[in-house]
């Protein structure tokens, strides 16, 4: 108990003013920006899809896209609450990535079954995965950087919807850059491993994220 | 209470301004509060009182997230929850490290404990000297014939627990067996 006494003693002296973190929405709009001036510049250097106007003629196209977004802004959200350690009380946030992405494999249902005959699979395949994973790395970053300065208590949960911000983040930039109408390729070697990089976060998390 | 709960939040926003006396008393209000909370979980009081230093320094780490906008018990709980769990990670990892396989002792044990001479009852005096819980949890499963799983029922613990309390007595009535 004199211990106890101690510490609260030594803590109160160090007490100076302290800047409370800003509200969630706020951090996650932050992040939302860093993310739109992330994929606005680097579209600039790589080029936009050349059939793009086309594409968003398509409804499954369009309706992917903004699922994509949505999964962003939500995975921005559940981020942005996971770094408080009573997830500022609104516990509802963390479950909204988790509502977006089920909506989204709906999405990418029809979409798939919309695209018959199938369009040809392109050349490659891997290299799609690799490429969201390098465009990936400064957003992940970021993000574990600026969450790394709050107290999460859900370490695990908080890497992983970090991750799918990031991978997020590549899926749609790939998606708006590449030139590629197959639905099968997308699934395999864009979503797939974006939900995949979602649950390597889970350790990521853990690891980066305890304090 | 809602005036406590309100206190509590005033503490916090003058403590977040560097206001030094009211972090003081939001400290020692704290510890107050989460002090039954930890006792409960644990079984030591030096345990308890090692954790509560630990969350005390962790809320002092992590104060710039609370804005004394909302409730601060829920927060404050939060803290504690998650440091509660880690503590018990490391705790029952580092029992689990130095636990011993009943494979590694099995050619220690006596030859035939069906041939012992030792029942409950001729040693029943020493089992009544054994902490009140684990002499209990002995008396239900070797004098009144319970299984694990049935004091665990009785009791409210887990089966594990009880197993565990079980083999802890074992080895302590062993030691003042063999003396």
């Amino acid at each position: 108990m004199g211990n106890i006494e101690e510490l609260v003693e030594a803590l109160a002296q160090d007490a100076t003013k302290v800047q409370p973190a800003p509200h969630p929405f706020r951090l996650s709009l932050r992040w939302l920006a860093g993310a739109t001036a992330y994929i606005v510049l680097s579209l600039v250097i790589s080029g936009l899809r050349p059939d793009l106007m086309a594409k968003f003629h398509e409804p499954w196209f369009v309706a992917e896209i903004i699922c994509l977004v949505g999964i962003l802004a939500a995975s921005s959200s559940g981020a942005a609450v996971l770094v408080f350690p009573d997830l500022h009380q609104m516990r509802r946030v963390v479950f909204a990535p988790a509502v977006l992405l089920a909506l989204f494999v709906v999405i990418i249902f029809f979409s798939w079954h919309a695209d018959s005959p199938p369009a040809p699979l392109p050349q490659h395949s891997y290299q799609c995965t690799i490429s969201i994973a390098l465009f990936s790395i400064l957003p992940a970053a970021w993000i574990f950087y600026s969450m790394r300065k709050f107290a999460s208590t859900h370490c695990h949960l908080a890497g992983s919807i970090a991750l799918l911000y990031a991978f997020s983040i590549g899926a749609l930039w790939l998606r708006l850059h590449e030139q590629n109408d197959s639905v099968m390729h997308v699934i395999q070697w864009h979503y797939i491993p974006m939900v995949g990089f979602g649950i390597i976060g889970l350790w990521v998390g853990k690891v980066l994220l305890k304090w | 209470m809602a005036e406590k709960t309100e206190n509590f939040e005033t503490l916090m926003k003058l403590s977040l301004d560097g206001d030094t006396r009211a972090y003081t008393i939001l400290l020692q209000e704290t510890a107050r509060f989460l002090r039954p909370f930890l006792a409960k979980r644990l079984n030591s009081s030096v345990e308890v009182d090692d954790l509560l230093q630990e969350i005390l320094l962790s809320i002092h780490k992590a104060r710039h997230t609370y804005d004394g906008n909302r409730p601060y018990k829920p927060w404050a709980y939060a803290i504690a929850k998650f440091r509660l769990q880690d503590h018990l990670r490391v705790y029952y990892a580092d029992h689990l490290r130095h636990a011993v396989e009943l494979s590694e002792v099995e050619n220690d044990l006596q030859e035939s404990v069906t041939k012992t001479d030792i029942t409950y009852e001729s040693i029943s005096g020493e089992v009544q000297k054994l902490p009140a819980k684990q002499a209990a949890i002995l008396q239900m499963m070797h004098q009144e014939g319970y299984t694990a799983k049935e004091v665990a029922e009785k009791t409210g613990m887990k089966e594990s627990a009880v197993k565990v309390a079980a083999h802890r007595a074992y080895k302590a009535l062993r030691k003042k067996l063999e003396r």
